[in-house]
């Protein structure tokens, strides 16, 4: 029983459905699942899916994004029925820089790391580097997300990692940037943890990252 | 045969040989007035994307002060949004206008208007006249006007998730939202045209092979972005369109566009393109990042391989970083000048 409602929650998500989604999770409490479970069981590994296929290019952002809907959906009707919440990979704050609007590609990231369990506080686009410190300190997160799809917006994640330093932030969080005019060897240049291409690669990083696995060499 | 800066620009997008290819900047999302000129000028962001005079007199000091052989206007892409009513944020010195807030949250609350109303409002004959003015005093200089592309434009009116949510779920309301966006721009083309445009780019980043995949990139971009072409065409000029990102998923599908030359990324092998797509007229693609940060050697020799290689305008790969120098865009620009080859009948370069 459980099994068969897991599968109609993954079948959704990967479909894109929202109102599938919706009417599975419903399922899901009226047959007395537990809720985290149906997540982690049901939407998340839908989700999972979805990644594979976004990297094998079966997806394009906009099927991720019919996804990324029928998740939430899913999740919304969820969440007031867990009981004990789950053990969280991380805390996660994220937003597009200062100068740039474009955030797609950020949007995306910040529901495929909900989805992978991270607590996310999505700060939205065009976002000053002192709201970006600010909201480290005050949510004690791990992982920074820096989102630019401009060359002439790219500097301003300088300036955060800079302000990081300077407000003493720095080594409590890993900062992990992505874009198009970004690089791994940007991100050497300004002195942040990691770069991704995508979504899927920024989770992979990111637990990476807090496992201490990889090390990007300050650049001179 | 003598060319004009003008005469060699049509001259290659009618597919006829040239002495060497041109070198330009069409404007708009790849807008060149860079901090640098704007300084020396006193031509300065943001006032200079309000008023004609200024629009014209600054892309006549990026002519004059970088090579490219062309002027380029605007030097925004949020002219066409503004008329439909999103709020901008008209940027500063060196950060350009973009869009601060979509008018619509969703494809079911666009309230639809008369072409002819929209063509009145905002910026639209700001930059008509500015066109009309560069044209009239500079008649051998081709004044390209850059538009934002049918699905840009649409996901800069309304909410862009929600717009790329729609292309799947909802195509009768995203077609009608296409179809809307593309007349108001058939419209535009049309009136720059009056006003002495010589060649129309349009410019459409959000239409890439990677945000769409090749279903969606076929369904809607391919589709409206043909329906601009073939305006402009009617208006009388010839049309280039600029791809963003990695166009491979779909490359297969952009002789289809129509247009007169297509504009790629960076991350694009423009040569290996045009082998597997011969009737192609490309245009491109310097990194901007080398652009940017230099060295102007390193510069000199990637414009140098493209001209080699048979790019048939060459141009910038994507928006220039308003910070890039003087020096980096003219080391740039000076390799294609002093090309030295000689047109062969039929055969553009050897």
């Amino acid at each position: 029983m459980s099994k068969e409602i897991f599968k109609k929650l993954q079948e959704a998500v990967i479909e894109g459905e929202e109102d599938v989604a919706v009417a599975a999770a419903k399922e899901a409490v009226a047959a007395g699942l537990n809720a985290s479970e149906a997540i982690v069981e049901g939407l998340a590994k839908g989700m999972e899916t979805v990644g594979r296929y976004f990297e094998e290019q079966r997806y394009f952002l906009t099927e991720v994004i019919l996804s990324s809907y029928a998740f939430q959906a899913g999740v919304k009707v969820l969440k007031s029925h867990i009981k004990v919440e789950a053990e969280s990979p991380g805390i996660l704050v994220l937003g597009t820089v200062l100068g740039d609007t474009h955030d797609i590609g950020k949007n995306i990231v910040g529901i495929m790391f909900g989805a992978a369990g991270y607590e996310v506080h999505d700060l939205g686009r065009d976002v000053a580097p002192e709201a970006f410190v600010q909201k480290v300190r005050e949510t004690k997160a791990n992982i920074l997300g820096l989102s630019a799809l401009m060359t002439t917006s790219m500097d301003s994640m300088k300036t955060v990692i800079k302000l990081l330093k300077e407000e003493g932030l720095r080594d409590s969080v890993k900062v992990i940037i992505g874009g198009a005019p970004v690089s791994t060897r940007y991100a050497q240049q300004i002195g942040a943890d990691g770069y991704a291409t995508n979504a899927v690669h920024a989770i992979r990083v990111a637990r990476e990252l807090l496992e201490n696995k990889i090390v990007l060499a300050e650049a001179n | 045969m003598q060319f004009s800066l003008k005469r060699r620009l049509l001259s290659v997008l009618e597919n006829m040989p040239v002495d060497r290819p041109p070198v330009i900047c069409p404007g708009g999302m790849m807008n060149s007035a860079i901090v640098d000129i704007m300084k020396s000028s006193g031509v300065t962001f943001p006032e200079a994307h309000h008023d004609s005079e200024l629009i014209a007199k600054l892309a006549w000091e990026v002519h004059r002060q970088t090579g490219f052989e062309n002027f380029g206007i605007p030097f925004c892409m949020t002219v066409e949004a503004e008329v439909f009513g999103s709020t901008i944020n008209y940027g500063s010195l060196t950060c350009e206008p973009k869009i601060a807030k979509e008018i619509f949250p969703d494809l079911a609350s666009v309230e639809f208007q008369p072409v002819e109303e929209l063509l009145r409002n905002g910026r639209i004959l700001t930059v008509a006249k500015a066109a009309k003015r560069l044209a009239q005093d500079y008649p051998d200089v081709p004044v390209v006007a850059t538009l934002t592309g049918p699905i840009s434009l649409a996901a800069s009116i309304v909410d862009p998730m929600k717009f790329l949510a729609s292309l799947r779920k909802k195509p009768e309301q995203t077609h009608k939202l296409l179809d809307y966006v593309t007349r108001f721009l058939i419209g535009f083309s049309d009136l720059l045209t009056q006003h002495g445009v010589t060649v129309i780019a349009i410019a459409d980043p959000t239409a890439t092979g990677e945000i769409l995949g090749p279903a969606m990139f076929k369904e809607y971009a391919v589709r409206y972005l043909k329906q601009v072409v073939v305006g402009v065409h009617k208006a009388g000029v010839p049309a280039i369109v600029h791809i963003c990102g990695n166009v491979s998923p779909v490359k297969s599908l952009l002789p289809e566009i129509g247009a007169d030359a297509i504009s790629l990324d960076a991350i694009i092998n423009l040569s290996k393109l045009k082998a597997e797509f011969p009737t192609l007229i490309t245009m491109g693609n310097v990194s901007t990042y080398l652009l940017e940060f230099g060295p102007t050697d390193k510069i000199r020799e990637a414009t140098m391989r493209l001209v080699k290689e048979g790019v048939d305008i060459i141009a910038p790969a994507c928006g220039l970083s308003t910070t890039s120098s003087v020096e980096n865009i003219k080391a740039m620009t000076a390799v294609v000048a002093d090309t030295d080859v000689i047109s062969k009948g039929g055969e553009n370069y050897v």
